[in-house]
């Protein structure tokens, strides 16, 4: 069993400064992915919809950054972890203005043998909360270790 | 605009047909922020460096065009993208083809949800992220 000190899960270890969203930060990052979509894009038209004016795509979320020291805060099991996926809980929209802090912590950390032998699994729990301290999304990021 | 009552399971999404070239990919990098660790997104011999073929697409670009994916199939309604969960499971490349799919799986009537099935595909199809989608639907 992977051996590691159980009272970093839980542990709140990156609380990162507020990151103000401008209108141009929304704008590039829907035309790097070709996003049309006017809840998105196109001002006059997101005005009539269900936000009352545009929004970010939900993926939009992904792009808050953890600290510079992020990492250091990962158990490390053998060389550094891979990205092996995420699970994002998209719980408001991001407005244009909206002002957003993320704070992690280690969710769980779990064993797995696949084809290729041993893996560990660490995941880290990012929540995002904008200006009025609302949660906007929980992200776990799933780094993947092979000792 | 989608509505909850119009969606039955094994409705498909998609299937997309793109090809992600490196310009866009070094854009998406940039402008969701990848910094100093950017090498393997933007550069290729720091890429080949890392035993990567080339310049391969950041894992979040991939969410990106799945959830992009449900979105356009929402259209421009109250109907909303609650949870999508990715698996990353062979390097995207830029400037290879790939497919992008979705597929319901289930609706639930009692909290207006339907259960999506995203993958990106290759050439191959051999499907190198995998995801599963929740939209909720309003009243």
């Amino acid at each position: 069993m992977v051996d590691y000190d159980p009272t970093i899960i839980n542990k709140v270890f990156e609380h990162t400064d507020p990151v103000e969203v401008r209108p141009d930060m929304i704008e590039r990052f829907c035309e790097t992915l070709g996003e049309r979509n006017p809840l998105y894009t196109d001002p006059a038209a997101a005005k009539t919809g269900p936000y009352g004016g545009i929004v970010a795509p939900p993926s939009f979320a992904v792009t808050f950054r953890n600290g510079r020291h992020f990492f250091e805060h990962i158990p490390r099991f053998g060389r550094r972890g891979f990205d092996a996926g995420k699970d994002v809980e998209f719980v408001a929209p991001i407005h244009p203005g909206d002002k957003i802090s993320l704070s992690s912590h280690v969710k769980e950390i779990y064993e797995k043998t696949g084809r290729t032998g041993s893996m560990v699994f660490v995941v880290i729990r990012s929540t995002l909360t904008n200006q009025n301290n609302e949660t906007v999304a929980h992200i776990d990021h799933r780094f993947m270790n092979r000792p | 605009m989608k509505k909850f009552d119009e969606v039955n399971i094994g409705d498909t999404l998609g299937p997309l047909e793109l090809t992600v070239s490196k310009d866009q990919c070094r854009a998406y990098a940039k402008a969701a922020g990848f910094g100093e660790i950017a090498g393997r997104f933007t550069d290729e011999a720091a890429a080949k460096k890392e035993g990567l073929p080339g310049i391969i697409l950041p894992g979040n670009m991939s969410l990106g065009l799945l959830s992009k994916l449900v979105t356009d199939w929402i259209g421009f309604g109250g109907a909303r993208l609650i949870r999508l969960g990715t698996t990353y499971r062979v390097p995207v490349q830029p400037d290879h083809a790939m497919t992008i799919h979705g597929f319901v799986t289930n609706t639930n009537p009692d909290d207006r949800t339907a259960e999506i099935d995203v993958w990106i595909e290759n050439e191959e199809a051999e499907r190198l992220v995998t995801g599963t989608a929740t939209v909720e639907f309003p009243q």
